[in-house]
């Protein structure tokens, strides 16, 4: 996997933060394109290359959820045509919740206020599955890669998915609020 | 996004927005949605048992307003018909009538999916095959 590779790691999902960093730091002072101001034309070129890959690993890798999207779909498991119908009716009935606080009058901030900690709350619990999800894969690397992993991996980012956009669509509701 | 006037004029107006009762057993339920997005989109028709026609249509999506207004059309446009024809429904109709840019293309599929997820809900709730359902 070009981004890990980039960075000179075994592709994994979970990754120390400061080692990654280290590694960008490093790799990125090597071959900052300034230091190439008077090599050949062809080897500026590599350090604009080399980089451009460098940014784009780092800005993906960092990010627990951006980094696990990238690792499936380089295992070409893209996100669900057909998520559970458990989910969409889970979903639904959220949006539902917001939609009836959002048509309320002031009174009803409070409310938008306990429905997005609540969100956050329930994202926060996501992510703590998350990370035992990727710890679980991680050490199967060392025998055999559970793919069954990856699957539920990518079923558990479809859930936060929404909820991270519920949690924006409340926010974006509660500043409305606020600059009236 | 530039939004066409008929995208803008279904999200500005959607038309059948509602539910009906998802245990009649002549409603039909569907319910898709993408993750990507973060769309989840809600459709239900009505069915005439006797005739096999759809009498009502309704909607509710959380999502852009293409798919707002793809889902919208979809309901106008399944009323009157029968189950057959709905399900003749292609998204592509929805894409050449609301001027979706290809961005948008998904919308309009998710609005596909919907209807056909509702008229097969509806269709195992009535055990009738959908043939005998749309020339009795």
């Amino acid at each position: 996997m070009r981004f890990y590779e980039a960075l000179g790691l075994e592709p994994a999902l979970m990754l120390d933060a400061q080692d990654l960093q280290r590694r960008f730091y490093e790799r990125s002072r090597q071959w900052h394109p300034d230091r190439f101001a008077r090599a050949s034309a062809a080897e500026q070129q590599k350090a604009l290359e080399v980089t451009a890959v460098l940014n784009d690993a780092f800005r993906t890798l960092r990010d627990p959820v951006t980094r696990a999207g990238y690792f499936l779909g380089e295992h070409q498991i893209v996100s669900s045509k057909h998520p559970p119908a458990e989910l969409l009716e889970e979903v639904f009935e959220m949006n539902m919740a917001l939609d009836e606080l959002r048509s309320g009058d002031e009174s009803a901030r409070a409310n938008l206020v306990e429905a997005r900690d609540r969100f956050v709350i329930l994202r926060n619990e996501i992510d703590h599955g998350l990370s035992a999800l990727f710890t679980q894969y991680d050490k199967s690397l060392h025998g055999n890669p559970d793919e069954s992993l990856l699957l539920a991996i990518r079923g558990v980012l479809d859930r936060r998915q929404y909820v991270a956009n519920l949690i924006r669509d409340v926010e974006k509701e509660l500043n409305v609020h606020v600059s009236n | 996004m530039a939004y066409s006037n008929k995208v803008l004029d279904h999200y500005n107006h959607p038309r059948n927005v509602g539910s009906m009762d998802k245990s009649d057993p002549n409603v039909g339920t569907g319910m898709v949605g993408a993750p990507e997005c973060g769309d989840v989109m809600k459709l239900q028709v009505k069915v005439n048992p006797e005739t096999g026609v759809i009498e009502d249509a309704k909607f509710k999506t959380f999502g852009c307003g293409s798919a707002i207004a793809s889902s919208s059309l979809a309901t106008e446009w399944l009323r009157g018909r029968t189950v057959d024809e709905a399900l003749a429904i292609k998204n592509t109709d929805i894409v050449n009538e609301l001027s979706l840019p290809p961005v948008k293309i998904h919308c309009s599929v998710l609005a596909e999916d919907a209807i056909k997820a509702a008229i097969n809900d509806y269709k195992t709730k009535s055990g009738v095959p959908a043939k005998e359902t749309a020339t009795a």
